[in-house]
């Protein structure tokens, strides 16, 4: 029943979500109107192309390869900088330390990471994971970082008092808490995740979504460009919405518990 | 005997809190720890349990298990009231089926409805939380219940309810206690024991024998003994601002 509740609840935020996306086809199809249809295709020129690329013969292919990137390189920064982070929010030293390895990671543009590692790597497969897992690294361990220097010490004495382990108290306290600060680094690392990955592809040139990109700026296909830009969104989306949030909800439903019943989002 | 403190010394960033500090719990026993506020009863209890260690003496512990209740619940948001009760067993690797009968037991014992059982800690009164926060200290089945002004955010009704309570699951279980509180009242009415704490003194200047046992002790012969005490200079450090180290 409180599963059913939920859905209900999700799949009417969705319908809120939806008449905003359908509120900015129409502005797309404006834009095309004024502009001309070459230089912006509407979106109905736009969604017949898609239909053609996913019935075509690379869709499978070149849409797994990116998918596989971005998944590996999201997930390596998910995991290394989560566990940098939570190491870095336990010892000082550490923090000290990675801290400002961390800044540095941040502040060089994602576009000279590409060609450092297109350099190191050659025009591979590896190229865009290792720029994604670069670029979405740093979010991933200031989230792990907050969340394990803000975790509640009382809690973690009463733990010890009862004789609970340090890796029990670890999963039982630690990380519940931690969740809420990895959450929406994770949301916005997805994001960045996928765009980087077209991107390094593209500039790799090293097949995949961001591949078929290329060739069709060479022919210069705009309906192929905008067909393809909204695959990817897509991707981003069901990302964000058909995984991490249903996650989310699934993990944190003590959150809604105590709030004023109608105050739900 | 449960509980030895022998000489303890004590003291936080060079300034010196508790000297030479030494108390016996027997068993079966509820002594009540009284003081001003700063003069180091959280410190103390803190040194019994294990979760300091004391810079000199020794703590003696003979017995198996222990439990404490704090002054806030200290309840994990993320676990249902059963669960929290529950939490405390973890260690003890029972079944998930046992832990749960256990919890609804003790959930049961402290007054908790069926129906607030699947509550999350949010969604409970403050009095509910301190009563899941003792179900989670009973549920261990423990040899001494250490209880850190537990009660001392409830209003007067629900204090002396969860005083008796613990006074009646002592007496039942056969565990000890050492109950800090700042109140005359509430520490006449649980222990059978006083042990006077001052920060002048830097320790325990005095262990007093309450007359009579605790929960039977009639209103009007706390009323009459606290009235008395309060003007014994022993207690006077609790009443009065002086000597305090705010
Ligand atoms: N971790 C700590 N680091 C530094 N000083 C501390 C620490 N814990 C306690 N103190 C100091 O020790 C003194 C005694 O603290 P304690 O918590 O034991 O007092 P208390 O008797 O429990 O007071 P209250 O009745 O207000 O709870 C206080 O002055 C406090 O500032
Ligand atoms: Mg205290």
């Amino acid at each position: 029943m409180p599963r059913l509740g939920w859905l209900g609840r999700y799949l009417w935020g969705g319908w809120a979500s939806a008449t905003g996306i359908f509120c900015l086809f129409a502005l797309w199809q404006f834009g095309s109107e004024v502009y001309g249809g070459f230089v912006l295709p509407t979106p109905l020129r736009t969604f017949a192309e898609i239909a053609t690329i996913v019935q075509g013969p690379v869709f499978r292919d070149v849409a797994a390869q990116t998918c596989m990137r971005t998944f590996l390189g999201f997930a390596l920064a998910a995991g290394l900088g989560g566990l940098a982070g939570a190491v870095a929010g336990y010892s000082v030293a550490a923090m000290r330390l990675l801290k400002p390895v961390v800044a540095v990671i941040l502040s060089v543009p994602q576009i000279s990471w590409i060609i450092l590692v297109m350099i190191w790597f050659g025009a591979t497969g590896t190229t865009p994971v290792i720029t994604v897992t670069v670029a979405a690294l740093p979010i991933s361990f200031a989230g792990a970082l907050e969340g394990v220097a803000t975790r509640d010490r009382s809690l973690d004495a009463m733990a010890r008092v009862y004789g609970v382990g340090p890796l029990r108290r670890f999963a039982t306290i630690t990380v519940p808490h931690l969740l809420s600060y990895l959450f929406p680094a994770w949301t916005i690392t997805a994001g960045t995740a996928w765009k980087v990955a077209v991107m390094a592809e593209l500039l790799a040139n090293a097949g995949g979504i961001g591949g078929e990109l290329a060739t069709a700026r060479t022919m210069f296909d705009i309906p192929q460009v905008t067909a393809w830009t909204v695959i990817v969104a897509t991707f981003a989306l069901i990302t964000d919405y058909g995984i991490l949030h249903p996650l989310r909800e699934s993990l944190e439903s003590w959150r809604r518990a105590g709030q004023p019943r109608d105050a739900a989002p | 005997m449960k509980l030895s403190l022998e000489g303890i010394g004590h003291g936080f960033l060079g300034r010196p809190l508790l000297e030479d500090v030494s108390l016996i719990l027997n068993d079966g026993e509820i002594v009540s720890l009284v003081g001003p506020s700063g003069c180091g009863k959280t410190t103390l209890l803190a040194i019994a349990v294990g979760l300091i260690d004391p810079l000199r003496g020794r703590v003696r512990r003979l017995y198996n298990r222990h439990a404490m209740v704090f002054q806030e619940p200290r309840l994990l948001p993320w676990l249902s009231a059963r669960d929290n009760i529950a939490y405390g067993l973890v260690p003890r690797g029972l079944s998930r089926l046992r832990c749960r009968d256990v919890a609804a037991a003790k959930a049961r014992a402290v007054g908790l409805g069926q129906m607030d059982w699947n509550k999350y800690p949010a969604e409970l009164s403050g009095g509910m939380r301190q009563r899941v926060a003792i179900a989670r200290a009973l549920a261990v089945q423990p040899d001494i219940m250490y209880l850190d002004e537990p009660f001392s955010s409830l209003d007067v009704g629900l204090k002396r309810i969860l005083q008796d309570l613990v006074v009646r699951m002592a007496r039942e279980e056969g565990f000890s206690g050492l109950f800090v509180t700042h109140d005359l009242v509430e520490a006449v009415r649980v222990a059978d024991r006083i042990a006077v704490l001052s920060s002048r003194h830097r320790g325990i200047v005095e262990v007093r024998t309450v007359p009579g046992r605790p929960g039977e002790r009639d209103e009007r012969m706390v009323f009459d003994l606290v009235e008395r005490w309060s003007r014994d200079a022993v207690f006077a450090e609790l009443f009065d601002g002086e000597g305090r180290c705010l």
